[in-house]
C-alpha cells in the first residue's frame, strides 16, 4: 500500500448506518451495493475522492492508560456504527456537503459526517490562539 | 483474541476531542507534539499511509431527505477527532499500534477497524 497524497485542504465522510441492509431482500441489496460502489468509483474516477473503504463491523476498542482495556467490538450496544469513509478532495465544506448528500446509504435511512481535514489538532490550534491573543495583549 | 490476516489494513478512529480538559496548555502541546511524532513515525515505518486530525466543525446529511444538520456529535467525547489508515497484516498488530495513542491516558479512545 502506498502513502496515500492527500492535500490538507479535504473532508472526510464518515458513513454511519443502523444496519438497515437486515432489513432488504438479496436483490435490493444487490441493487444497493452496486450503487455504492458506483457512487465511490465515480468519485474517486473524477479525482473528488482520494480514497474509500467499507470497513467491518469487527475490530476493537482500546483505552486507558498504555491502552490496558481492549474490548472486542466495537459495538455492544451503539446501533450508529461507522460503516466505512471516503476522503473528499474538494476545496469547501459545500461542496464535500453537496457529494455527502449523493450517498445512496441515506435513501435507507444512514447518516453521513462530514467533517475538515486540517493540519493540526484542534487543541494545538486553540493553543496558538490563545498565544497569540496573549502576545496582542501585552505588545 | 484474533490474529486474522487483512491486507487491506486497518483504520484507527481517534474517538474523544476532550481529552485535554483537565491539562494545562503546555500538557496539551506536549500530548499533541507526541501525537505528531507518533504519526510520523508509523509513516516513516510504513505502517501508517494516512492521516489527519479532524477540524472540530461538522456537519451531518442524513435520512431521505438529506437534511443537514450543523456539528456532528452530541457529546465531545464521542466525537473523532482525527483518524489513522495503517497498513499492517493483523488486528492484533493493528491494535498493539493504538495502544501507543498519546490521547489514552486522557481518556481518548482508539477504534481500530479492519478495512475492507
Amino acid at each position: 500500500m502506498n502513502a496515500i497524497e492527500m492535500s490538507n485542504n479535504g473532508y472526510l465522510l464518515l458513513l454511519q448506518s443502523n444496519e438497515w441492509w437486515k432489513e432488504l431482500g438479496r436483490e435490493e441489496l444487490e441493487k444497493h451495493l452496486a450503487q455504492n460502489h458506483g457512487w465511490i468509483e465515480r468519485l474517486m474516477t473524477s479525482g473528488k475522492a482520494t480514497g474509500g473503504q467499507a470497513l467491518a463491523r469487527s475490530g476493537a476498542i482500546v483505552s486507558g492508560k498504555n491502552g490496558r482495556s481492549v474490548t472486542d467490538g466495537p459495538f455492544a450496544e451503539s446501533k450508529e456504527v461507522i460503516g466505512g469513509y471516503l476522503l473528499l478532495n474538494v476545496a469547501t465544506f459545500e461542496e464535500a456537503v453537496a457529494i455527502a448528500k449523493t450517498c445512496p446509504c441515506l435513501a435507507l435511512g444512514g447518516t453521513v459526517e462530514v467533517r475538515p481535514l486540517t493540519n493540526t489538532c484542534p487543541s494545538a490550534a486553540r493553543l496558538e490562539e490563545l498565544k497569540r491573543e496573549e502576545q496582542l495583549a501585552t505588545a | 483474541m484474533n490474529a486474522q490476516k487483512d491486507q487491506n489494513g486497518f483504520m484507527l478512529l481517534f474517538v474523544g476531542m476532550d481529552w485535554h480538559k483537565n491539562l494545562s496548555p503546555e500538557q496539551t502541546q506536549k500530548v499533541s507534539e507526541n501525537w505528531m511524532a507518533w504519526f510520523k513515525g508509523l509513516m516513516a515505518e510504513g505502517k501508517a499511509v494516512a492521516g489527519h486530525p479532524l477540524g472540530c466543525e461538522g456537519k451531518t446529511v442524513s435520512g431521505k431527505n438529506r437534511t443537514v444538520t450543523d456539528g456532528p456529535f452530541a457529546e465531545a467525547k464521542e466525537a473523532i477527532g482525527g483518524y489513522f489508515l495503517l497498513d499492517v497484516a493483523t488486528l492484533d498488530e493493528a491494535v498493539e499500534i493504538a495502544r501507543q495513542c498519546p490521547g489514552l491516558p486522557f481518556g481518548a479512545k482508539v477504534e481500530v477497524r479492519p478495512v475492507l
